[in-house]
């Protein structure tokens, strides 16, 4: 879309985007961030109150091959990840740790690539 | 005529690991937790698509002591998030009236983080109930 220059309108840029992800991610994690580690990380590994057949692979499996399982793990791997990255660009770009362009490409690029790796390992485990 | 030149001063090199900005720091670097978090849930998805023996080994990763350290450290910073954003939330978002009162942030606070808790015992309760059902 062309903008005239004396737009009294401010520049459109995609930065809410960011900040949408950034937000669901950091509620997701406020919500229900303690509990998922305290389950898969402590109790079900070492069947402390949950059994440990829970995360067996038939079981696991059976969730990822579930279309509302698949939505969740995606949901929570991707945007935790674009939650970090907001957060990390901003505190490097504060401490003037590298240029902002490497700054980007190392946050928000590294959370594009690994949203993309968990949709592609979704798909290929099946339906 | 008088060109504008303000005072910037000096900012020390580590700044950011310093009194008032740690707790900054700290709360920021709570996101990279999350990642990492987000980062061992993918490594079990890789396991997951490449076998039964590969998910085996991951599980038995998990089992092991190095895990349950990494994941006690993840679940502090986990609880330090929810904190934190609960902190910060009233201060985000626009002011609330309720029957022509402004709500304090403090009580705005402290609702959404006993709603919190709340989610997260609910979440626990769901494992325990899909544990015993299986």
């Amino acid at each position: 879309m062309s903008r005239p220059k004396d737009s009294p309108l401010p520049k459109r840029t995609i930065a809410p985007l960011f900040w949408l992800m950034f937000g669901a991610g950091g509620m997701l994690a406020a919500l229900f961030g303690p509990a998922l580690i305290l389950a898969t990380g402590v109790m079900i590994p070492f069947g402390w109150g949950l059994p440990q057949s829970l995360d067996s692979y038939a079981n696991v499996l059976a969730l990822a091959r579930n279309p509302i399982g698949k939505l969740v793990l995606l949901a929570v791997i991707a945007l935790l990840f674009w939650h970090a990255a907001e957060r990390l660009f901003l505190t490097l770009k504060d401490m003037r740790a590298a240029p902002v362009w490497l700054l980007r490409w190392l946050t928000y690029g590294v959370a594009a690539v690994l949203t993309v790796v968990a949709f592609a390992l979704l798909l290929a485990i099946g339906f | 005529m008088s060109e504008s030149r303000p005072y910037l001063r000096a900012q020390p090199r580590h700044w950011w690991a310093h009194q008032p900005y740690r707790a900054y720091t700290i709360r920021e670097l709570s996101g990279v937790a999350l990642a990492i978090y987000a980062a061992i849930l993918l490594a079990g998805l890789v396991c997951l698509a490449r076998g039964p023996d590969a998910f085996e080994a991951f599980r038995h990763f998990l089992a092991s002591p190095v895990s349950l350290l990494i994941h006690l450290l993840l679940l502090a910073a986990a609880i330090w998030h929810m904190w934190t954003w609960f902190q910060i939330l009233p201060k985000t978002m626009p002011k609330l009236v309720w029957r022509g009162k402004l709500i304090r942030q403090d009580v705005m606070s402290r609702t959404a983080t006993l709603a919190a808790v709340a989610c997260s015992i609910a979440l626990l309760a769901l494992f325990v109930v899909v544990g015993a059902n299986i």
